[in-house]
Parts: structure tokens; sequence; C-alpha cells
């Protein structure tokens, strides 16, 4: 049951800026997730909204309350640290109880307490061993016990699942959506990784340089990204930039002469710009095709390397205006294409599927999008 | 070739046995020669008359001599009570001060060298300097006392049997105090930033933390310290020799000092021996404890199992 709000949070260490004038607003229930490249300040936020760090400026408010200044009990969160954070001298009971013991919580709550957290996260039969017995995913899960005993308005996670396998990490990201259902508690996630992101956010922030780059659901980001920042960011693997000129524009398309494919007309709404500036093209590598004998243009790839994942297979080299050692080029390929490394495809992509950047690398407005 | 069969590996275990034989031989030879030869050579010389000139069998007398003393209880005792007092202070104040500077201060460096001279001062120069602060004309203990009012003419500090033993027990906690600082500011520091911060975020207070993260992640560390500063000062015999001599009337003699005085200052080897002997057995007892107590703490507070 709890808001946060962010207003104008500003945060340097000496004489480097790490955060820029952020504004959220977080609603009840919501599922937010922080992402960015390593350094843009994300988990510094967490920090600052943990009540770890101060914010040189600004304010944060949780259920209408100012609480800036306020011890982190005061504040109602809790945190999931990246290393989970446990003692190891305690047995798994006692981490979970550590919050409780704090707060002199009576024995006999304290242990119906620690029990149902427990009996949540599966964990009954773990409770007398120490941390270091128990695997990464049960580690886990017992930082997460320790943040939902004292049923906290706002949960914090702090890249909760880097430290964990492939196969684990995506079993978690289940684990935790599921229980955000149940909890039915606002919970504010940090990961650099944009599958997390995608797949648990109800919101993104997507932050870059200190700064909110976008802020939205993941459908939203994926198909309306603002900047070309965000484009590259979110979907795997990630979007093709293409150079191109701006010949034509008017309220609902811009025609573009993009390098390799030609003259194309795009159903965007152009932004400030005109004619002869340079645009960038960005093309998802799941929205190309392999060209057949109808479609028109068309523009040829040289595959580099194919990694087939079984459903689909995923082509890496570079088109004509690249160097030809590049693989920077990616397209999404069914995943039984008969294609063998070195060899030319003919690739072919909807315009409506394509998106515009203007040389500042801001978005132009998608008009045909899905979303 | 079944005959060839059977004796192949024992051969080959043989030939190994033999070379991990040879490995060990040179390690072996000369802990034989440092430690096993003096110590089997003090426990023949413990049952004898061994003095200047002479050395007969005796059997047990010594040790009958040495137990039915009246003396030995009190010597016995006062090692007891150097080395509790001693430890006890040395830990108490590492472990305030290791906190102090595991404290993020502007210039903890400079706080962290300053606590180093004591243990980097040559003892018998620490002591020699201790010397001169307890004297009791010249001394500048005695001479802020006096001037403070607290008493009214020069006092000697090591003249009198309480005082020496008191005033040794500060050079002693003196010099051996930083080491067990440093010791300790490592294990604190070596405690994950993590821990801490979760715990603050969970509403536990400095002294909350302090007790249930700090303590805990350095036992094993303090739980080492704590058995071998007392096995260094169950031995300290410099720092009293110096000061004292183990004086005045016996009032600083410990068991090692004793030992000293009878065998090397009274030429008595055979009874010194004896007081050797008796020093073993006590260490021993104390490495066991020391070995089980290490073990328990590690069980308890150690990362596994």
């Amino acid at each position: 049951m709890a808001t946060v709000a962010l207003q104008n949070i500003s945060k340097s260490f000496d004489d480097t800026q790490v955060l820029n004038n952020i504004n959220l607003s977080i609603e009840d229930r919501e599922f937010i997730v922080f992402v960015g490249p390593s350094g843009c300040g994300k988990t510094t936020l967490l920090r600052i909204i943990a009540g770890l760090e101060e914010a040189s400026e600004g304010q944060i408010i949780i259920d209408g309350e100012d609480v800036s200044s306020a011890h982190p009990v005061d504040r109602g969160i809790s945190m999931v640290f990246q290393s989970y954070a446990l003692y190891p001298h305690l047995s798994v009971f006692e981490n979970i109880a550590f919050p409780l013991r704090v707060a002199k919580v009576p024995e006999a709550e304290l242990n119906q307490r620690v029990e149902h957290a427990a009996n949540i996260l599966q964990l009954t039969n773990r409770l007398q061993h120490k941390p270091g017995q128990l695997s990464g995913g049960q580690r886990q899960r017992v930082a997460i016990g320790r943040s939902i005993v004292r049923n906290p308005k706002v949960f914090l996670f702090d890249e909760p699942l880097s430290n964990l396998d492939a196969a684990l990490r995506g079993d978690m990201r289940v684990e935790l959506a599921s229980l955000h259902q149940d909890l039915n508690a606002t919970m504010i996630y940090v990961t650099h990784d944009q599958v997390e992101a995608m797949t648990m956010a109800d919101k993104i922030v997507v932050l870059n340089a200190g700064s909110v780059e976008q802020f939205g659901s993941p459908m939203e980001l994926y198909h309306h990204p603002r900047t070309k920042f965000v484009a590259s960011f979110i979907g795997q693997p990630n979007m093709n930039f293409i150079a191109a000129t701006l010949t034509a524009s008017d309220d609902t398309s811009c025609s573009i002469d993009a390098d390799d494919l030609g003259a194309l007309t795009l159903p965007v709404a152009p932004v400030e710009g005109s004619h002869g500036d340079p645009v960038c093209l960005g093309i998802r590598p799941e929205d190309l095709s392999l060209a057949t004998d109808g479609d028109a243009g068309g523009f040829i790839m040289k595959v580099k390397v194919l990694e087939r994942l079984g459903g689909i297979a995923i082509a890496y080299g570079s088109i004509k205006s690249q160097a030809s050692d590049s693989q920077s080029f990616k397209a999404v390929l069914p995943g039984d294409v008969q294609v063998a490394p070195g060899e030319e495809i003919r690739l072919h992509v909807e315009p409506s599927k394509c998106h515009l950047f203007s040389d500042q690398g801001i978005a132009m407005r998608r008009l045909k999008a899905e979303v | 070739m079944q005959l060839l069969r059977r004796l192949m590996p024992r051969k080959g275990l043989h030939s190994t046995k033999f070379f991990a034989w040879v490995l060990i031989a040179p390690a072996a030879a000369y802990m034989c020669l440092i430690v096993a030869w003096p110590l089997v050579e003090t426990i023949r010389l413990s049952f004898t008359n061994s003095g200047l000139g002479i050395e007969d069998y005796v059997g047990f007398a010594n040790y009958e001599k040495l137990l039915s003393s009246r003396k030995f209880p009190d010597t016995i005792g006062r090692t007891f009570y150097w080395m509790f007092l001693s430890v006890g202070l040395k830990l108490i104040l590492g472990l305030i001060g290791a906190s102090l500077l595991a404290a993020n201060l502007k210039g903890k460096a400079a706080f962290r060298v300053l606590v180093m001279p004591p243990w980097i001062v040559p003892i018998a120069i620490g002591c020699i300097g201790w010397l001169w602060l307890y004297n009791g004309h010249f001394g500048i203990l005695s001479g802020v006392l006096q001037n403070l009012g607290i008493i009214d003419g020069p006092f000697e500090f090591l003249a009198y049997k309480n005082s020496a033993f008191y005033s040794a027990i500060v050079t002693d906690v003196w010099i051996g105090t930083p080491m067990i600082t440093i010791f300790l500011l490592a294990a604190i520091q070596n405690v994950p930033r993590d821990l801490y911060e979760a715990a603050y975020i969970d509403g536990a207070s400095r002294w909350y933390r302090f007790r249930r993260i700090t303590m805990p992640q350095i036992m094993p560390m303090f739980a080492s310290m704590a058995l071998l500063s007392a096995i260094w000062t169950f031995n300290s015999f410099e720092i009293i020799w110096i000061l004292t001599e183990g004086g005045p009337r016996g009032g600083t003699t410990t068991l090692i000092v004793d030992t000293y005085k009878t065998a090397i200052a009274n030429y008595k080897y055979g009874q010194g021996a004896t007081r050797a002997v008796l020093i073993v057995a006590i260490l021993a007892v104390f490495s066991l404890l020391y070995l089980w107590l290490v073990n328990k703490v590690n069980k308890k507070y150690g990362d596994e199992k």
C-alpha cells in the first residue's frame, strides 16, 4: 500500500554528478524496474530511496509523507542486496528473524512470522541451516524472506539475480513476479539486464548518465523508444542502426534515403529537421525477414556468424555500408534457415516497423506501431 | 607373471614411501635438533641435581622440592593473575582501539600509524623508557602526581610489591596492545559492508550491529588473539626482567622469571629444568585448549556448517 514519488532528486559525490534532477511517481503496487548500463546511477538512486545515501537535493515522498531524512525503518522500506548480505554466523531462521529481533517482536509472533515467510519461500526445511550450506537460489530466497517478515510498504531489490546462473535466474524471475502478485506490494528493482526489466516490470525506468531517459511500460519502451539510447538498450538482440538522409516529410510520413536500403517512406511524425538532414534508421533484428521474390527492394547482408537457438536463428554480419568484417548487423531468422556463414542473404523490412531517429538521437513518433 | 603383478605395486609403494621420507628428512632433522633434543634434554636435566660441575640423578627430588616449597603456589597464582589481567586489558583496549580505527574518519591512516610505536620499538628500549617514567625522583609520573597533589613526595613505582606488579602490567599491556589492535582491525575491516547496511535498513543500532555482526564475525580472530596473547604473556620475560628483575621481594616473579632466576642466576640447572618442564606442561594444556576453542568458535561463527 504505498506510492513513491521522487522529486528533483540530484546526487553528487564531491565533484561528480551522479544523478541529475530525477522525477518519478510510482503508483501503489507497481513493479518498477530501474535499468541502465553500469554507472548510470540506478543503484545510487535505489540507495537514496532506501536511506543508505542522502540525496544532495530533492525529496522522497512515500505515501504522501516526505521521508527524505527519515531512517529506513521509518520509511517502511526493506531491501534485498546484490550479495544477499546474509549473516554467515546465523541460521536461516535467525537471518530471517533479524529485523524482528531488532524490533523486539515477542517470541511467539516472531516464530509465526518467520515460519510464514519460510512457507512462502519454501525454506521450511532449511531453517536450521547456515547460509554457507545453501545454494545460490536458496540464499536469494533467505534474503527475500528477511525483507518480507517486516511487512514493508516498499520492497527494494538491488540486482538480486546477478549472482545466479542463467537457468536459476529464469526461475527466480518467475518466482519474484508471482511473489509480487501474492504480496501486493510496491516493488522497485534495479538491474542492468534488459530481459529482467522487460519480463518483470509493470513500468521500466531507463536511466542513462544520471538522468531518466524514459519511463513507461515495457511494450511502450519497445515500440516507442523515445531516444536512440532506449531503442538500443531495450530488445534482444539489440536494434540495428543505419545512417540515412531525410529527403521529404509531411505530418504523417518521412521519406529517407538510407545507406543500403535506398529510398524509403516511413509512417512516422517528423521532429524538427529539414531536407538533407542526417537521420538514423533503426530496425529491430526480429522485424527483418528473408526477402521473397515478390518483395520490392530488400538489401543484402553478409552473414558471418549464425547462432541457432532452435526456434529462431540469429545472424550476425554486415551490410554493404559497413566494414565487411563487421558483425554488428543482426537479423532474427527462422530456426531452420538454410544459410551458412560467409553467405549473403537478401533481407526485407516493413516500413511501418522501422524506427527513425533525429541526428540528436530523438525518436520520431511511429504512427502505425502496434501499441 | 602373477607374482610379478603382486610385487609391482608393492615395490612402487615402497619407493614412494621412501621418497616421502627423503623429502621430510631435512625438516625433520632440523626440528629434532632445535625442538626435540632440547626438550628431551630439559626433561632429563629436571631429574638431576645439575649445577656447576655436578650432575647426578636425583629422581623426583626436584619436583618434590618445588611442589612443597612455600613460594611456589604464590608464583603460580601470580603468573596466572598476571596473565589473565594483562591479556584481558590488552583484548579490551585492542577491541576498543580497533573499533575506533575502523571508523571512517579523516586521517585514519595517521591514527593507524600512531598505534604502532609500542610494537615497533624494541621491547628493551620501551622498557627502559618506562623505567624512567616510573622513577620516583626523576620520573614524569611521580612528578605529575606530586604537582597534582595526589601524592606528597616522590613515589617509586617499582619499589613496592603491589605497585611494581601493576606497573609491570601497564607496561606489558602497552607493548602488547598494538598488535592485537591491528589484527582485530584487519578482522573488522574484513566484515562485508553489506551486512552493516542490511542491519541498518532493518533498524539495528550501532551497538546492536557491533554485538550481532562485528563480534561474531571477528570471533575466530578474537579467540586466536586471546589464546596466542595468553601464551606470550604467560612467558613474558624481558619486560619484567628489565623493570624489576622479578622483585621487589618476588612481587613480580612469574613462573618464567623464577625459572631464569633458578637456572641461570643461581646455577641450579636441574631445578630450573623442573620449572621449565612445568611451563611446557601448562602451555601444552593451553595449546590443546586453544585448538579445541578455535575449532568450536569456527564451527559456531564460521561460514560453513
